[in-house]
């Protein structure tokens, strides 16, 4: 394009428009490599981005691969201390029990302090095995909360009974109140309640060397719901504010001075708090180092009528029972400690007992000769022991025969397998360990009134 | 030196003194970039000295008076190309005390590589304000003209007294801005 050679009038001159245009061209220019500039600057913001996407990519497929490895290993870490635990305790259940039998029979009294000492262990041994134990449900998801009719006063007495002497014997204080809102039947969990007011009266009397003990129970009641309040105020050493914080982590005590001097496995407060969360209530703790501790542990519960009384009968009455008669059991268990811990808990009593090694030989038994109460264990080769209660409520109908009341005898006390045990056709369950008092109690009122039994909390 | 600051010189020296003065003007002036001036564009400030010292040469008035003329012209292309820095601004010491905070923050982020002067304001007390200008270029005037031009702008009328400072540029001043008392309630 050639310009003009002279501009007309009235437009700019050849000057003016030679400048504008150079400032044009160098507007163009600079718009030019403006937009080179962002357009680069553009393609590298794309290509960091795409790099940051691919690094985020591995980084969390890295992390996925590291957390499953991570809950696999704790799986398998939860699966481990549930089945060593499992297999400690049967023989546990072996040397206590003869450790009792042994205690039953006339020993010196230096014999006599060196079985109490075997059974003191032996129950702390036991003690720290359910709590491993508690604490693999825990991290399952498995730990099951019972809703079952219970009396706040009979819980509270029952801390009363158990750790009372302890206070007394340290020579400290110990006083349980129940206030008049918690005198009342409310449903919830009674034994795994009983577990945490233990916990918290047991860590109170550790750490207290003066002073006492005080547990309150109180019941904020907003019927059909209420919260049940256990408090355990003691006067002993204390915690400090960073103690606070790590208190409710498993495995985790104050320090390792605690430890040494206290003893304790550190898993009492994780599965009390663990507990009080399944029950939808927490526990919160206060403290001034030095001068005492307050915990206050919670619960939602269901308010509920007091049943009738039916009154329980002594331990005199329950041995009168058994002694009045010739009573036949019969008694499936595969386990020859076992099995010996049976007859020598039972050996006082002039009971007829015949043993038998599985749910066939129990089965068998019951087609020849009439008992009046069969103790069977759950898992034995050959047939098991909810298919023999099944064989053996069978033929009972069909023989018109009235049915023998059949007591659960298992380690596994997890709710929902003694419902099954039930459904099968079995009367009650006891848990092993076996517990003498429980035992008489539960076998005495089998063979009276089998319409009684109920599961043993 | 950006070139928006070249274009509106010759701008307001073409409504001045006309186009075709404008041009002889570049004619005769040494100027490396000819005197074509982009908006876009980056020019070296000693051009702008030049064309300031020829159009005094040309009218007869001071360089002084044509650095304020000219910083009057550049305030009202600013308030009228850029209200966002205007919003919520009800008075001249407020807008003069954003221009060190917000106006060149925002200026920052288009041009990073930009020589931009400093400002600091103090509030004597309600009706005084102290402005100095620091920088190293001998715009001593022009920053007076926009001081004006914003007073104007919000309707109040003050003194202004500027004594020359040195802090450390080649370049300073103290403007001591005291509204006058009519204005001022």
């Amino acid at each position: 394009m050639s310009a003009p050679e002279a501009p007309p009038a009235q437009t700019v001159s050849r000057r003016r428009y030679d400048r504008l245009l150079r400032a044009r061209e160098e507007a163009e220019a600079l718009l030019e490599a403006k937009s080179r500039e962002l357009w680069e600057a553009n393609q590298r913001l794309k290509a960091q981005a795409e790099a940051l996407e691919k690094t985020v990519e591995s980084r969390t497929a890295e992390l996925e691969t590291a957390m499953h490895a991570a809950e696999a290993s704790n799986r398998a870490k939860s699966v481990f201390l549930a089945n060593m635990s499992h297999e400690i305790r049967t023989p546990l259940n072996g040397v206590l029990g003869m450790a009792k039998a042994i205690g039953d029979t006339d020993l010196s009294p230096d014999q006599q302090e060196m079985t109490d000492t075997i059974l003191d262990s032996g129950q702390i041994l036991l003690g720290v095995l359910n709590d491993i134990l508690d604490i693999s449900k825990i991290e399952a998801g498995q730990m099951d909360i019972e809703n079952i009719p219970f009396d706040i006063a009979e819980l509270a007495q029952s801390a009363k009974r158990h750790h009372g002497f302890k206070a007394r014997e340290k020579g400290l204080g110990f006083e349980v109140t129940v206030r008049e809102a918690a005198r009342k039947w409310v449903t919830g969990d009674p034994t795994r309640l009983r577990q945490v007011t233990g916990n918290l009266i047991a860590n109170a009397i550790k750490f207290t060397k003066t002073g006492g003990i005080q547990v309150t129970f109180d019941l904020d009641a907003a019927p059909p719901n209420a919260t049940l309040r256990i408090e355990v105020r003691d006067t002993g050493i204390g915690i400090s504010a960073d103690g606070i914080a790590n208190l409710f982590r498993p495995f985790h005590q104050l320090d390792a001075s605690v430890a040494r001097e206290y003893g304790g496995t550190g898993l009492g407060l994780s599965i009390s708090h663990h507990i009080c969360t399944l029950m939808k209530g927490d526990i919160t703790v206060q403290s001034t180092p030095g001068s005492g501790t307050s915990f206050i542990a919670t619960a939602q519960v269901a308010t509920a009528p007091a049943p009738e009384a039916v009154a329980a009968p002594d331990i005199q009455s329950l041995r009168e029972t058994l002694t009045g008669k010739h009573w036949r059991l019969l008694v499936a268990e595969d386990n020859k400690t076992n099995q010996m811990v049976l007859s020598k808990l039972l050996q006082p009593y002039e009971l007829e007992i015949t043993l038998v090694d599985n749910g066939e030989g129990a089965l068998q038994a019951t087609r020849k000769d009439h008992f009046d109460l069969i103790l069977m264990d759950i898992n034995m080769p050959v047939m098991d022991g909810i298919d023999a209660t099944r064989a053996i409520r069978a033929d009972e109908a069909s023989g018109k025969r009235p049915a023998t009341p059949i007591i659960a005898l298992t380690a596994n006390s997890m709710t929902h397998q003694i419902e099954s045990y039930l459904t099968c056709g079995m009367n009650g369950h006891l848990a092993k360990p076996l517990v003498h008092d429980t035992l008489l109690q539960t076998i005495a009122q089998a063979v009276t009134k089998p319409e009684l039994l109920q599961v043993p909390s | 030196m950006k070139g928006v600051v070249f274009v509106e010189l010759l701008s307001m020296a073409e409504t001045l003194i006309g186009e075709d003065a404008v041009d002889d003007v570049l004619d005769a002036t040494e100027l490396a970039s000819g005197g074509a001036y982009s908006a876009v564009g980056n020019y070296p400030c000693s051009e702008l000295m030049a064309l300031v010292g020829a159009f005094s040469a040309h009218t007869g008035h001071s360089v002084a008076f044509l650095q304020t003329t000219f910083g009057k012209w550049i305030f009202d292309k600013f308030a009228e190309s850029y209200t966002v820095f205007f919003e919520g601004k009800t008075d001249a010491f407020t807008m003069l005390e954003s221009i060190e905070g917000e106006v060149h923050v925002e200026v920052r982020k288009l041009y990073p590589e930009v020589e931009l002067p400093r400002f600091e304001t103090n509030r004597v007390d309600a009706n005084t304000l102290e402005m100095v200008y620091a920088s190293e270029r001998p715009l001593v005037d022009f920053c007076q003209g926009m001081i004006e031009a914003c007073l104007i702008h919000f309707g109040q009328e003050a003194v202004i007294e500027q004594t020359p400072v040195n802090l450390g540029e080649a370049f300073g001043a103290k403007f001591n801005i005291s509204l006058t008392a009519k204005m001022a309630a």
